[in-house]
């Protein structure tokens, strides 16, 4: 690699960095914005059918290593937004969350996706553990 | 291209440059990142469902909605405001009455098949003012922080439930001898197979107790498809998750009820006020069940700046698992003096109790402002609490205020 391309290839990284920041910044945008969902009419007692339309509005999670993954196993069954809505956990208490959804809702992911996602999920809501650090449990 | 010729000549300096701050750089970018996250779980984030106001958005699917204090202002929560929490994917969000039933099987001798209107012309109708609470409502509260719904104050409301007595729909069915328990299914459906469907069950003495009761309306009108259209169980005094929403099956059984919904998840610790150390978690744990006794402060709003001198007034919430608030005292030092705050006139015993008092701020400053409820039995609220799930909160409600 001559150096005139080596410095092609790093600014492309760097603009590529920046794009990324700039994604980052659009996930609050995005949130703040809030969901405009159709107003659906209240149950009509003169219509016996009775339909409601969802809004769907999911915020956009930055790229990271095992985010693939999260995309494919996790939010197939739920929004991320169970993830945005929690504080900073311990790396431990991610994977406890990930192993409850393996193990006990039975999601289809393997020890070694776990192990990715949980590592993502850190990276982007976590903090550094500080004594022991509290388990999922269920119902919550 | 002088741009890359400029740094292509100091490609040198660049690479240090990148080299002793580009590190740090994808740090505060990565921290950029997480904070982007963290503000969508802000209160500023709202969202407006199908027939509800906007509401505060925890999550979207399934929505689990938290309504804002000042709707509290208002004795009864009003069906667009009233919070929403759903467990499953699969909400239900088409119901035809036409085909819809509430089925009545299992150990008794008449199977019923009831539509919403054969409940609204053959039975007696029954209303109630009850608040219903989310199991995790203040979950945000508990230190250290809990995995889960992460609720503010707002996962509750109060409201008159009109319907039908489960024990008048039981009593139609012709219970068999030796019934144990009463589960009751709802439409929601799990996303995944191996996901256990949402089912409660209460024992038969309780559902029997002739306030347990099917409601097809909520504030004299129909519940909103997010609260439970068209039939919503309710159970006066007990935490949310028993008041299955979209409610179509009722299963007496012969043998105590056993599913993960009860069986592993909604447990508490079997202690005072459920409440453990994280350091030594409890393996003797329970059902969830009644209400603990709280309070919510309504106003002055958290940060609200009040002024040296001039008259406030403060005003709250109090509700209890049926026993019946009978003293609210408010404490502005911190919890040295209290004093006992008037109680507006009781309007159910399943219902929260307004209570007021008024205060005067003597000089500038940072106050807290604190609550404590005790009800008919004495059962009031506790100075500390912690459980693994973030289950019951009562802990002596608190609000900051400033003084300018």
């Amino acid at each position: 690699m001559n150096p005139r391309t080596r410095t092609l290839v790093l600014l492309l990284g760097l603009v590529a960095l920046a794009t990324s920041c700039g994604q980052s910044s659009n996930i609050s945008q995005q949130a703040n914005r809030g969901i405009n969902a159709r107003m659906g009419s209240m149950p009509d007692a003169n219509n016996p059918l009775h339909t409601i339309v969802l809004p769907h509005d999911e915020p956009v999670f930055p790229p990271g290593a095992g985010r693939d993954e999260f995309v494919t196993a996790c939010v197939v069954c739920h929004s991320p937004r169970y993830i945005t809505m929690q504080p900073r956990f311990p790396r431990a208490t991610w994977l406890s969350e990930v192993k409850k959804m393996q193990n006990t809702y039975g999601a289809h992911i393997s020890d070694e996706q776990a192990v990715k996602i949980a590592d993502y999920l850190f990276s982007i809501n976590g903090k550094a553990s500080s004594g022991k650090a509290p388990k999922g449990t269920y119902g919550e | 291209m002088p741009e890359i010729g400029t740094f292509d000549m100091n490609r040198r300096g660049f690479l240090q440059l990148i080299g002793a701050t580009g590190a740090a750089a994808l740090m505060a970018s990565c921290n950029r990142v997480s904070a982007g996250l963290e503000s969508l779980s802000t209160p500023e984030n709202l969202a407006r469902f199908p027939e509800k106001t906007e509401l505060i958005l925890l999550t979207d699917r399934p929505p689990q909605l938290e309504t804002a204090i000042h709707y509290f202002r208002q004795d009864l929560t009003s069906n667009e405001a009233f919070f929403v929490r759903w467990h499953l994917e699969g909400i239900p969000t088409s119901v035809d009455l036409r085909t819809f039933r509430l089925n009545v099987t299992g150990h008794v001798r008449q199977p019923l098949q009831l539509s919403v209107d054969d409940l609204r012309s053959q039975f007696e109708p029954i209303s109630i003012v009850a608040v219903n609470q989310c199991s995790g409502n203040s979950r945000s509260r508990f230190e250290p922080r809990v995995p889960g719904g992460q609720w503010n104050d707002g996962a509750c409301g109060n409201a008159k439930w009109t319907g039908v007595s489960m024990k008048s729909i039981l009593d139609r069915a012709q219970v068999k001898a030796g019934a144990v328990d009463v589960s009751f299914n709802g439409l929601d459906v799990p996303p995944l197979p191996s996901i256990a469907d949402f089912v409660k069950a209460l024992s038969i003495d309780h559902a029997r107790d002739g306030e347990v009761m099917v409601a097809y309306a909520m504030n004299d009108q129909p519940l909103p498809m997010v609260n439970g259209f068209p039939l919503r169980l309710v159970v006066p005094g007990w935490y949310g998750t028993y008041w299955v929403k979209a409610l179509s099956d009722i299963t007496v059984l012969p043998q105590p009820f056993s599913n993960f919904w009860t069986d592993k998840a909604y447990r508490i610790p079997n202690t005072p006020n459920g409440t453990e150390s994280p350091k030594d978690l409890d393996k003797d744990t329970i059902p969830i069940n009644r209400f603990n006794v709280r309070s919510i402060f309504v106003r002055p709003d958290p940060n609200e700046i009040l002024h040296p001198g001039i008259p406030t007034e403060i005003e709250g919430v109090a509700f209890d698992s049926g026993y019946g608030i009978r003293r609210v005292e408010v404490s502005s030092d911190g919890g040295t003096s209290w004093a006992d705050a008037r109680l507006d006139p009781d309007i159910g015993k399943y219902s929260w109790r307004r209570w007021r008092t008024s205060w005067t701020p003597g000089s500038r400053g940072q106050y807290r402002l604190m609550a404590r409820a005790t009800n008919a039995v004495g059962e009031t609220q506790s100075k500390e609490q912690w459980n693994r799930s973030g289950f019951m909160w009562n802990v002596i409600q608190q609000v900051d205020v400033k003084v300018e």
